[in-house]
C-alpha cells in the first residue's frame, strides 16, 4: 500500500459565474518515505493539489488516500511549509516552533516543547535567533524557520509548497542543501515522506526520488519520471556527471513539448 | 557638557532671563506669588541638565530643548503681560505664579477630581473592552453574522454618544452611573467596528498557516486571530478613549458635582480663573499621562511590527 494514493482527482472553481477545471483525473501514489516534486508552468494546478493534501480545499470528485484511509480536512499527520506567511509574526522563532509542536503533539510539557524548538532550531542554524520577531529575520531565515516548525512537529508527511520560490538564487542553493542533508538524515530515521512543489527544474532533481510533471488546461499529469541518481547527493558532484546533463535535458524537452504546443497567449514559468 | 547643544543654550539664558525679570518691580495691586514660578523654573531647569544628561540622540535632546524653550518663553511673555508691566485684565489673567500656588493650595482637592474623572472613565472604557473585543472577534468570525453586525455598528457608532445623555438620565439613578453608561457607549461601537474589521482582514494565509497546524476552535481565535486584529483593535480603542474624554468632561461641566469639568466650570462660574486655568492645565496633564501609558500598552503589544 503506497503512503499517499491520488485517485481521479478532479477540482472545478466558479469564479464571476464561469467554471473551469484546475485539475482533471488526476492519479498518482507516492510511496513512504519518497521524495517526490510536483513540478509545471503556472496555473497547472499544482498548488491547488497541494492545498488538497493539505485539506484546505476540497475535491469536487476523486479522493487522496493517506495510509489507505481517506482524508477529510487537515490533520496532524502532514507538516506544512508554505511559500510566505508561514509564521506568526507575534510569535518569536522559537515559540513559532513551540507553538507547532504544542498543536500536533499535546502530550509534550512545555519545557519539552522548548527543548525541542531550541534543537531544530540549531539543526537549522538559527540558534542564534530564537528570540527574534519574523520580521526582524531575512525572507531566507524566516523559511529555515518554518522547516524547523515543520520537521519539527514530526509528522510522517512534510507538504511544501515552493518554499524556495520568495528567495534569492544563493540562498536558496543553501536551503536546498540543508532540507537534503536534514531529510536524508543520518540513517538511523525513518524518512519523511515529501511532496514538494516547484517550478525550479534543478531544484527538483537534485531533491527528489520522482519528479511529477504536470501540464495545464485542465491541470493534469503529464509525466512520472524516476530520478535516477544515488543518494546522499552532492550537487557540485552531480552537475558535473554527464547523466545528470543528460537527465536534465530530457526533462526539459518534456517540459517544452509540453509548453510548445500551448504558446501563443498561454504564461511560459520555468 | 551639556553647554554643548547649540538648544540647550537657548534654554539656560531663557532661564536666566525668567529669573531675572522676577526682580523687576511688580505693578499688579496683588500678591504675584513670584517664589512658586522661581520654584518652577528652578525644577524644569533641574530636569533640563538631568534630561540632557540622559538623552543620547540629538533629535532627542532637541525636541526637549525646543519644548522647555516654549515653556520659559510662554512663562516670559506671561509674566511680562500680567505682574510687571500689567496690560492684561487682572482678574481673567493671573499671573503665572499665582496660578502654581493655586495648583499647590488646591492639591488635594484637584486629586479627588482626577480620581473621578479617571475613575468614571475606566470603569466604561474597561467594560466596553470587555464586552466589545470578544463580542467583535465572534461575530467578525461569523462570515453570515459578521456582515450584518458591521451594518448595525455603522448606525449605532453614527450616533454622536453625547445624544445619549438624556435617555441615560431617564434610565439610570446616578451622574455617575450615567457617564460610564456614555463612556461606555463611545468606546464600545469602535472598538467593536475596529475588532470585526480586524478578524475581517486577516490574511487568508495566516489562517491557513494555522489551519495546517491543526489548532482548534479556541487556540485559533485567542492565538491566530486576535493577534492578527490586534492593530485594528487598537484604532478602535483609541478613538474611544479621545472620545470618552470630551465626552465625560462636556457632561461634568453640565450636570456633576464632582470632575475635572466640575472643577473648571465651577470655579469660572464664581468668576475664579486662576482655579478655571489650573483646571485647564490639569486636564492636559491627565489625558497625555493616559495617552502616554495607552501607547506604552500599543507599543508593547504590537513590538512584533517592524
Amino acid at each position: 500500500m503506497s503512503k499517499i494514493q491520488i485517485n481521479n482527482l478532479t477540482v472545478n472553481y466558479t469564479e464571476k459565474k464561469k467554471s473551469f477545471t484546475a485539475l482533471k483525473d488526476v492519479n498518482f501514489s507516492i510511496e513512504a518515505g519518497e521524495f517526490v516534486s510536483v513540478i509545471g508552468s503556472s496555473g497547472c494546478g499544482k498548488s491547488t493539489l497541494l492545498s488538497i493534501l493539505e485539506g484546505i480545499n476540497t475535491p469536487t470528485d476523486g479522493e487522496i488516500l493517506i495510509d489507505g484511509e481517506p482524508i477529510h480536512g487537515t490533520g496532524t499527520d502532514r507538516g506544512v511549509v508554505f511559500q510566505h506567511y508561514s509564521l506568526f509574526p507575534w510569535m518569536t522563532a522559537r515559540k513559532n516552533v513551540a507553538f507547532g509542536i504544542k498543536q500536533v503533539r499535546k502530550d509534550v510539557s512545555r519545557s519539552e516543547r522548548y527543548r525541542i524548538a531550541d534543537e531544530y532550531l540549531e539543526k537549522v542554524g538559527l540558534e542564534q535567533f530564537g528570540n527574534k520577531y519574523p520580521s526582524q529575520l531575512s525572507g531566507g531565515m524566516q523559511q529555515r524557520v518554518a522547516i524547523a516548525r515543520a520537521l519539527a512537529i514530526d509528522t510522517d508527511i512534510l507538504l511544501m509548497d515552493e518554499p524556495f520560490g520568495a528567495i534569492d538564487a544563493k540562498n536558496r542553493t543553501i536551503l536546498q542543501e540543508l532540507l537534503l542533508d536534514l531529510w536524508e538524515g543520518d540513517g538511523t530515521t525513518e524518512r519523511k515522506t515529501v511532496v514538494f512543489v516547484t517550478h525550479d527544474i534543478d531544484e527538483a532533481i537534485l531533491l527528489s526520488d520522482k519528479i511529477v510533471m504536470m501540464t495545464a488546461n485542465p491541470g493534469r499529469v503529464y509525466r512520472e519520471i524516476k530520478v535516477p541518481f544515488d543518494r546522499p547527493r552532492n550537487r557540485s558532484e552531480l552537475v558535473q556527471t554527464k547523466e545528470y546533463t543528460r537527465f536534465r535535458n530530457t526533462l526539459l524537452s518534456m517540459f517544452y513539448s509540453d509548453i510548445s504546443t500551448k504558446i501563443g497567449g498561454e504564461e511560459v514559468v520555468l | 557638557m551639556t553647554l554643548k547643544n547649540r538648544y540647550l543654550k537657548v534654554v539656560h539664558a531663557l532661564f536666566i532671563v525668567l529669573i531675572l525679570i522676577q526682580f523687576l518691580p511688580d505693578k499688579l495691586p496683588a500678591y504675584t506669588y513670584a517664589s512658586y514660578l522661581i520654584w518652577f523654573a528652578i525644577g524644569t531647569e533641574a530636569v533640563t541638565l538631568i534630561a540632557s544628561s540622559l538623552i543620547k540622540k540629538k533629535e532627542g535632546l532637541d525636541l526637549f530643548a525646543d519644548i522647555v524653550t516654549f515653556i520659559y518663553g510662554l512663562l516670559i511673555a506671561w509674566t511680562l503681560a500680567t505682574a510687571k508691566f500689567n496690560v492684561l485684565k487682572p482678574s481673567l489673567f493671573p499671573p503665572p505664579g499665582r496660578i502654581f500656588w493655586q495648583m499647590i493650595a488646591d492639591y488635594d482637592k484637584i486629586l479627588i477630581n482626577i480620581k473621578s474623572s479617571v475613575g468614571i472613565i475606566l470603569q466604561g472604557y474597561i467594560l466596553a473592552l470587555i464586552i466589545a473585543v470578544p463580542l467583535g472577534l465572534f461575530l467578525g468570525w461569523s462570515a453570515r453574522l459578521g456582515s450584518a453586525a458591521t451594518y448595525v455598528s455603522k448606525f449605532f457608532g453614527a450616533i454622536p454618544p453625547i445624544v445619549y445623555i438624556p435617555y441615560g438620565i431617564a434610565l439610570l439613578p446616578t451622574f455617575r452611573s450615567v457617564s460610564v453608561f456614555v463612556i461606555f457607549l463611545a468606546t464600545f461601537w469602535p472598538v467593536f467596528a475596529g475588532t470585526m474589521s480586524g478578524v475581517m482582514n486577516v490574511d487568508k494565509k495566516t489562517i491557513d498557516s494555522a489551519k495546517v497546524l491543526n489548532v482548534n476552535k479556541a487556540t485559533m481565535m485567542f492565538s491566530i486571530i486576535l493577534p492578527a486584529s490586534l492593530q485594528q483593535i487598537f484604532i478602535g480603542c483609541n478613538q474611544g478613549l479621545t472620545v470618552s474624554f470630551v465626552l465625560l468632561t462636556s457632561a461634568e461641566m453640565i450636570g456633576a458635582q464632582s470632575g475635572l469639568g466640575y472643577y473648571i466650570k465651577n470655579y469660572s462660574d464664581f468668576g475664579d480663573y486662576t482655579r478655571t486655568i489650573v483646571g485647564l492645565i490639569v486636564v492636559g496633564i491627565v489625558i497625555i499621562a493616559i495617552s502616554f501609558i495607552f501607547n506604552s500598552i500599543q507599543k508593547y503589544l504590537l513590538r512584533w511590527k517592524q
